[in-house]
């Protein structure tokens, strides 16, 4: 048990431990200016003793990092799911959704900020269009593998399409759905930064790094960075949460609890009757 | 012997495309009899069941049960095949009340009738286990109490221990016997093993491809209980060539 923490929580922090220092050895051997590369703990503190300005705007991008993420996980599930179901509708829709990830998102933001306005609307919108796409394709593809012996039992058994599609079809599916689900949270923090900087007015956390950068304060611009890779490393790290959550059965060989609940002593009643 | 007949099919017909995969067929199935089916690949063993358990529709003929027809229609056999397609995602028991689930509410006693069969059949340590926690007889056997606690009488088992090694094989046969008895279900047995057909079973059909059809009816003259002497009992041998011969032709 300690072991396992160990392997998982302390290697990767030793990872990025061992990053910070070679961006500090990096700085320090080739003298490099600290208006165009300052210490790791230059913008740590950059960021830290302007937290309170920070914060609202980091609370912003969170809000709109998670809205959108369920609202393109919604989206791309249900897109999974329907071109599944309805043949005629994937070839239709498929190619129009690979079309939407060509479109360059950094040229959809700007005419999305014109037509949605300068709220948190078209950030969460530009979050779930980047979001939905792995979503939609790994829950297309897992529906289309699950096991048709398995579909095929469901049916000797006089199983509804509906009751085979919520117990068999939905649960084969939710590895496939994580996947999408963990490459979506890792892109979902670019999607609202990318929104934010459109909306070139109002405060957020990519305007305040673009304020640093004009004052040629480079410590903030880089401070800025790892709060936001900081955000989107929590998002992936929630989401992988909810995946181990979601699916003991893939570390677990015996279920945590059973539903023993409101049934009598079984062993005893059933073994011997009477 | 006057038993009444479960399973009865008349001129059942099943083509794909040019293949005629099951030529028209008629059988009678006796309640309560363990009947074995023996044939080379791809002779239509598989479909007959499919047919039987509603999944195909028939081109020709009447499939009925208990004297209904059942033709084309799912819901009425409990049905097994050599791949035991359990869910990972369940405990045994949840894999094991599996059918009730598919259908309606799981209610308690579902519960407790599965948690009966698995401490009878000697799962009951392992109700709460995941399926990739067992071993390939394990997962089997709670393959065979899922298709049990169904309450269909007709059991239709497509090589259900197909890919089981020899020792496992073998006590899968003397529990499923075991369970036969003490259930008094009519089972009809797809097997590749021409032993465990006659070991098995009151009642042998061979079948040939191209039609596949069913090409002899062979009454097992070996007597009950089995045990492994059975194995050399003078009755086992004369089938098992008898049957050898149909298979692999007269002259071996
Ligand atoms: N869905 C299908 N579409 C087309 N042809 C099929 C289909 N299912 C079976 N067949 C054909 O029907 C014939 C009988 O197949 P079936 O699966 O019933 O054989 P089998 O006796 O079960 O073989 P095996 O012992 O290998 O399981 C084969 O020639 C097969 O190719
Ligand atoms: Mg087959």
């Amino acid at each position: 048990m300690k072991r396992r923490v160990l392997r998982n929580v302390g290697v990767p922090l030793l990872s990025i431990v061992l990053l910070l220092t070679i961006w500090q050895l990096i700085v320090v051997v080739f003298h490099i200016a600290p208006y165009i590369a300052p210490r790791p703990w230059g913008a740590i503190r950059a960021v830290t003793t302007d937290w309170s300005t920070l914060w609202p705007l980091v609370l912003g991008t969170i809000r709109e990092t998670v809205y959108g993420f369920f609202v393109g996980a919604l989206l791309g599930l249900s897109l999974g799911v329907i071109m599944a179901k309805v043949k005629v509708l994937q070839r239709l829709v498929y190619p129009v959704l690979v079309l939407s990830q060509a479109v360059p998102i950094i040229a959809l933001a700007a005419p999305l900020v014109l037509i949605l306005g300068f709220s948190v609307t078209p950030k969460v919108v530009i979050v779930a269009w980047i979001v939905f796409f792995p979503v939609t394709v790994n829950v297309l593809d897992g529906l289309s593998h699950v096991d048709q012996d398995l579909v095929n039992l469901a049916k000797v058994y006089g199983a509804s399409r509906w009751r085979t599609f919520l117990q068999i079809e939905i649960p084969a599916t939710t590895t496939p759905l994580f996947s999408g689900l963990k490459i979506g949270a890792t892109y979902a923090v670019t999607g609202a930064i990318i929104g934010e900087l459109a909306a070139s007015s109002g405060s957020s956390l990519a305007l305040y790094q673009e304020h640093a950068n004009s004052n040629l304060n480079t410590a903030a611009v880089y401070g800025t960075t790892m709060v936001m890779t900081v955000i989107g490393i929590s998002w992936f790290l929630l989401v992988v949460g909810a995946e181990v959550l979601a699916t003991p059965w893939q570390r677990r060989s015996v279920a945590r609890r059973q539903r023993w609940r409101r049934t009598p002593d079984d062993r005893t009643n059933v073994l011997n009757p009477k | 012997m006057s038993s009444n007949i479960l399973l009865r099919l008349r001129n059942v017909e099943k083509v794909f495309g040019d293949t005629v995969a099951l030529a028209p067929t008629s059988l009678e199935i006796a309640a309560g009899s363990f009947v074995a089916i023996v044939g080379p690949s791809g002779c239509g063993k598989s479909t007959l069941f499919n047919v039987i358990a509603g999944l195909l529709q028939p081109e020709q003929g009447e499939v009925e049960l208990d004297g209904r027809l059942i033709n084309g229609a799912t819901g009425h056999v409990g049905y097994m095949l050599q791949k035991d397609l359990l869910v990972p995602w369940r405990t045994v028991e949840d894999n094991i009340t599996m059918a009730a689930r598919l259908t309606r509410r799981v209610t308690n006693d579902d519960r407790l009738e599965a948690r009966r069969v698995a401490h009878q059949y000697g799962l009951g340590e392992f109700l709460r286990h995941y399926p990739s926690a067992l071993s390939g007889g394990m997962r089997q056997r709670v393959a065979f109490m899922r298709t049990l606690v169904t309450h269909q009488p007709l059991l239709l088992l497509d090589e259900p221990f197909g890919a089981l090694d020899a020792q496992t094989r073998l006590e899968m046969q003397q529990w499923l016997l075991q369970v036969w008895r003490e259930t008094g279900r009519t089972v009809l047995f797809i097997t590749h093993d021409v032993d465990e057909s006659i070991f098995l079973s009151d009642r042998i059909l061979v079948m040939s491809p191209r039609p596949g059809r069913v090409v002899a009816d062979i009454s097992n003259p070996l007597g009950r209980p089995r045990t492994f002497d059975s194995l050399t009992d003078p009755h086992f041998v004369e089938v098992k060539s008898q049957i050898m011969r149909l298979l692999h032709g007269g002259d071996q």
